[in-house]
């Protein structure tokens, strides 16, 4: 009787703990974006912050992103295409790439690039900084840490993860365009309609708000982890790995969402 | 332990390259969705057709509505009537409106494999044009829908040539027939033979001929003739003392006759009369000899009557003369 009650302590205060964390989580978001909405927060100090971290995120792996993108989307065109010519569906190709592509592989690619690359990297600073209480020394000095280092490297994320999946969607619509059609103007009229087929109002807004909860996702959730860690240097890297698994997580429900939101 | 301080390093441009990606991304975002405005008509003035529908399965909002496979428009709206009908609006650019005239017609396919297609039809491009907000029945033509009757008839169809090319089949026998006749055909006497069924007749039927073309060659040595005796008759008949002269001498002989017969007609008429005087006696005697008549009917019934007496006076002497049968002896 008395394990049983153990056990379920321990259950509650497990789901407990875990609701407090994503509760914390989703409070320093909204707390970061109230912020970023405050206009008389972007001073020159802040959007010195959040104009390195778009050249860290975006501009620094800009060339290699997008030739990666192209190279995969590429590649996938040429295997849908070449797939719906055999169950002679070609009339399809084009759309069911761009769809694929477009709506739904290329921003979640950018967002668990974005992830790999900057979030990580967020999630350690910001976890080192706490452990070494710099946070704490910025706050005694005056310095607000959510406006000066949080919210803009949350929009920053933001801006890049959206710059990104905008540059990598165009291109691999472009690509398609050609790989379907070849090098030359006389289908516009046809790929006109596909694109208006595809990009549906419906459609169009949940793309929009995908990318922009995926740069919101990818920045938010590594700091708040990085945050959560003890005062130790050797949490460090749990703090990192929780963050990153997290992050992981909410991509991919964002990514279930979204497609539930446009199909069903 | 502590951290020391890092300096971000100095970042040559920073805000020109910063400021290039965020412009870059502003103008394609913009661009991107200028352009999906553009092709989804929004800047493009439009006409709307309406087609009702029973059945409204497969057509979706932005469906395009396709003339000789070209998209030349899309749907935008459906909506289910209190009659449980479906009208589907469908949004035509003007400039593609031209397409569709008064007969134009609207048909929904439902493919095998695929989504369901619209598609218009105008047979006659010179007809007026159709107006803004016309209604229109969209036919349907699944092709699913009707495979199992189509297979049905396809049966029957089959079943029917079978028959028709079966050995006993009438249109083998036809053709055999046919074969036989045309084989006839190819003889020496040609269709002739064909028609009649063999040599022997044709043949016949071409003495004939021949026979009939001798007949007339001598029917015109017979008509040459005819028209010399004609001729000779006609100088008889009507020249100088010919036999119409002596005629019409003997008509006047005749009429002078008829004259002297009229006389004696007369004379007759006169001794007629006097012979009617005499019958009238003559019918007095009549009556007299009428009842002699009566007188000797009794007579004669009188006779018969003796003679079936003497008859069946014989036949009884007859019947009881032994000796008048069976004279002679039949020995054994």
């Amino acid at each position: 009787m008395q394990a049983l009650i153990q056990f379920l302590t321990r259950v509650g205060e497990a789901a407990l703990g875990w609701l407090a964390a994503w509760g914390r989580i989703l409070t320093f978001g909204a707390h970061a974006l109230i912020e970023a909405a405050t206009p008389s927060a972007y001073n020159s100090a802040m959007r010195s912050v959040v104009m390195k971290q778009i050249y860290f995120t975006a501009w620094q792996i800009l060339p290699g992103f997008l030739v990666f993108a192209a190279l995969l989307s590429y590649v996938i065109i040429q295997i849908v295409v070449a797939t719906a010519r055999d169950f002679g569906l070609s009339e399809f190709a084009l759309e069911m790439s761009i769809r694929v592509l477009v709506l739904e592989l290329l921003p979640l690619l950018t967002a668990l690039f974005v992830a790999l690359r900057s979030g990580a990297a967020i999630n350690t600073e910001v976890a080192l900084m706490h452990i070494n209480n710099e946070l704490a020394a910025l706050q005694a000095s005056g310095v607000d840490p959510m406006r000066f280092e949080f919210t803009p490297r949350v929009i920053g994320g933001a801006v890049s993860v959206y710059s990104l999946t905008l540059l990598s969607c165009v291109l691999a619509s472009v690509l398609a365009y050609v790989a379907v059609y070849g090098l030359q103007p006389w289908a516009l009229g046809e790929f006109r309609h596909v694109i208006a087929k595809i990009f549906t109002p419906v459609a169009l807004i949940a793309l929009t708000l995908k990318s922009l909860a995926f740069g919101l996702a990818v920045t938010v959730i590594p700091m708040r982890a990085g945050l959560e860690a003890p005062r130790m240097l050797f949490f460090a890297p749990i703090a990192v790995l929780r963050g990153m698994v997290r992050l992981f997580f909410v991509l991919m429900l964002i990514e279930v969402a979204s497609l539930s939101l446009v199909y069903l | 332990m502590e951290r020391a301080p890092v300096r971000a390093p100095l970042i040559k441009h920073l805000a020109l390259k910063v400021g290039l990606l965020l412009t870059l991304t502003a103008v394609l975002a913009v661009g991107l969705l200028v352009y999906v405005l553009y092709a989804r008509g929004a800047f493009e003035p439009t006409q709307t057709v309406i087609l009702l529908a029973d059945d409204a399965e497969g057509v979706s909002t932005g469906m395009p509505v396709t003339f000789s496979g070209f998209p030349i428009g899309r749907v935008k709206r459906l909506e289910l009537q209190d009659d449980g009908h479906v009208r589907i609006h469908v949004a035509i650019p003007e400039k593609d409106a031209r397409w569709l005239r008064t007969s134009s017609q609207f048909v929904l396919e439902r493919g095998l494999v695929g989504g369901a297609k619209i598609r218009a039809y105008s047979a006659i491009l010179n007809d007026p044009p159709l107006p803004d907000g016309a209604e229109r029945t969209l036919l349907s033509g699944d092709a699913t829908q009707d495979v199992s009757q189509i297979l049905a008839r396809v049966k029957a169809i089959l079943a029917n040539v079978e028959a028709m090319t079966a050995a006993q089949s009438p249109i083998n026998e036809t053709l055999q027939n046919a074969r036989t006749i045309t084989g006839r055909m190819a003889g020496e006497y040609g269709v002739l033979e064909g028609v009649l069924g063999g040599p022997d007749k044709a043949r016949r039927v071409v003495d004939a001929l021949d026979r009939a073309n001798a007949l007339l060659a001598s029917l015109q040595g017979v008509s040459l003739k005819v028209d010399q005796t004609l001729t000779r008759a006609d100088a008889r008949l009507f020249g100088a003392g010919g036999v119409m002269d002596q005629t019409e001498r003997a008509m006047s002989q005749v009429n002078a006759i008829l004259t002297d017969v009229r006389a004696s007609l007369l004379k007759a008429d006169a001794i007629l009369k006097e012979a009617q005087g005499a019958a009238a006696n003559v019918n007095s005697i009549t009556a007299d000899v009428k009842g002699a008549t009566t007188d000797l009917a009794l007579l004669r019934a009188e006779v018969d009557d003796s003679i079936t007496k003497v008859n069946h006076l014989i036949n009884e002497i007859n019947r009881k003369w032994p000796f008048k049968r069976d004279v002679e002896l039949k020995l054994p």
